[in-house]
């Protein structure tokens, strides 16, 4: 198990540079897809933040959350949303969808997870350059409490990659995870306090949705931007988010481990 | 292991599942590379022969390391690479990005990629295509454009399958003529084609696997003959006594097995390490 998860790190580690080409050319191949290009790396999200913001802060006339404007606390947790969504959905699919390589040439197919978090990734970069902009409209503006975003950031990828890492390889035994996962990707954004405050939960249920990984990561956000508490004050959850975590990732690398010379079996 | 041995076989078999006609049939195994046993010295050149479907290509992708072999070992001794040609193209960037992003997925680091790529540019000859995306590509132009990128790599152990089948005969010309200086410099190939002629100029040794089964190895003009001779005498044959042969040798790699669940799938493949 733990010559697994070695094996994994190294493997991840040691092609570096073929991560970051992959992740690269996607984005760029992506962008070469459409006539505009980058601009839809940044009008996909803003037009999904008014669907929601019309739905919830217009038309359900949501009140405001812990003093702040409901628009603002909805698009701090939302910016997270949006870089974990795709990562989960994309990251599910990230060894099926390079068949065609892993068939053809010896690869090492466990950097594949982290290639596809790494192209998210510059959406997200995208995402936060408007988000900062926005924000400055309401007031909101950078300050060095938004510096715990980079460790924030860091548990998404860490948390999407050992995720993808368990969803790609039984994606390759079973072509159903990738829809199970798409069919869930729904239940966990309204499952997850995203667009609803924990709060109005009774105090049994709000223990239980601590434990959320995804939660974790999206108040995270919300603490750099509006509550500056501190990594501390969520000492709870930090520890099950690890732990969680942890578990998936020796879990799928124990799949990529086992599984690295069986995916062509598997097509 | 002798170090002058370059890939070593001992009783490989790759198995492969068939699906029953009907979803309640009985699936039954089959093997596509059925107990190879044979020894490649380094600095060999070796052609694989055989007809279509008798396992040339999963050889070819065990030898790459893609994947192991059910039963038994292969046992390789160096770096090994498949030449694979259109892969890892993507149709939206341009030439030079693809050599870039290919020299990467082959795992070159930055500086040899820019090394090399002078080196793909001259070998491919597309010109001022280099700058268009590879989608405006005809299937000759993407052919040469993968198969420079392949050729500057360095592997010790290289292996061709039917790569010299695409583009015109003057970039097969110059292929060839690659390979040759690759092969003059003590590199190990393993070139899988149905062109006798190139086989016999290009080789020394060759294999012949018929129905996943070893038939021959042994000196290049020997195998050559007796293939050559087979596949005279197969093509004689009538409709009706191909389909004979075809199921003669079929009958030969199936074993009968029932069908396994996901779940066995997911243990067995757990079991095995």
């Amino acid at each position: 198990m733990f010559e697994a998860c070695k094996f994994v790190l190294k493997e991840n580690f040691n092609n570096l540079f073929r991560i970051y080409s992959i992740a690269k050319y996607q984005v760029l191949a992506d962008m070469r897809d459409s006539k505009l290009g980058l601009f839809w790396n940044f009008a996909n999200p803003v037009i999904q933040c008014l669907t929601y913001w019309f739905v919830f802060g217009l038309v359900f006339d949501r009140r405001d959350v812990d003093g702040i404007t409901y628009i603002w606390w909805m698009l701090g947790g939302m910016v997270c949303w949006f870089f974990i969504s795709p990562c989960i959905t994309d990251g599910c699919n990230a060894v099926f969808k390079r068949i065609n390589i892993i068939t053809k040439m010896k690869f090492p197919v466990s950097v594949l997870p982290a290639t596809v978090i790494f192209s998210k990734l510059f959406d997200h970069f995208c995402l936060m350059i408007i988000l900062t902009v926005l924000f400055a409209f309401g007031g909101y503006y950078p300050s060095w409490h938004w510096l715990g975003l980079v460790y924030y950031c860091f548990c998404a990828i860490v948390f999407t990659i050992s995720l993808s890492m368990t969803t790609s390889v039984l994606n390759m035994l079973a072509r159903d995870t990738r829809k199970l996962v798409l069919a869930c990707m729904r239940l966990l954004l309204y499952m997850t306090p995203i667009l609803w405050d924990i709060k109005r939960l009774p105090h049994v249920l709000q223990r239980i949705m601590l434990t959320n990984p995804v939660y974790y990561i999206v108040e995270g956000y919300r603490d750099c931007f509006f509550y500056h508490k501190g990594f501390m004050y969520y000492k709870y959850s930090m520890v099950t988010f690890w732990v969680i975590t942890f578990v998936l990732f020796v879990f799928g690398s124990t799949m990529m481990y086992k599984f690295k010379a069986k995916f062509v079996d598997f097509i | 292991m002798d170090s002058n041995i370059a890939i070593e076989a001992r009783h490989a078999s790759k198995i492969y599942e068939l699906k029953g006609k009907e979803k309640k049939d009985e699936g039954v195994k089959f093997y596509a590379l059925k107990d190879l046993n044979f020894k490649v010295e380094k600095g060999e050149v070796v052609g694989i022969l055989g007809t279509n479907g008798s396992g040339k290509s999963t050889m070819s992708i065990i030898l790459a390391g893609i994947c192991d072999p059910d039963e038994g070992e292969m046992i390789v001794n160096g770096s090994q690479a498949l030449i694979a040609i259109n892969t890892g193209l993507n149709q939206q960037l341009t030439g030079m990005e693809n050599i870039e992003l290919k020299g990467a997925l082959l795992g070159l680091s930055k500086r040899r990629i820019d090394k090399i790529k002078q080196g793909v540019i001259d070998f491919a000859e597309i010109g001022d295509f280099l700058y268009q995306p590879v989608k405006k590509y005809s299937s000759g132009m993407k052919s040469r454009l993968g198969f420079s990128i392949n050729l500057c790599l360095d592997p010790e152990i290289m292996i061709v399958d039917e790569a010299l089948s695409v583009g015109d005969k003057g970039f097969a010309a110059k292929c060839l003529k690659k390979m040759k200086e690759l092969r003059d410099e003590g590199k190990t190939i393993i070139f899988i084609s149905h062109n006798l002629k190139q086989v016999r100029d290009f080789c020394d040794t060759a294999m012949w696997i018929e129905g996943g089964i070893l038939r021959e190895y042994g000196d290049i003009d020997e195998v050559c003959d007796r293939y050559a001779e087979y596949v005279d005498y197969y093509n004689g044959l009538s409709g009706k006594e191909k389909k004979k042969e075809r199921d003669r040798k079929f009958a030969k790699r199936i074993i009968k097995n029932s069908k396994r669940s996901f779940f066995d799938k997911l243990f067995a493949a757990i079991k095995t390490r």
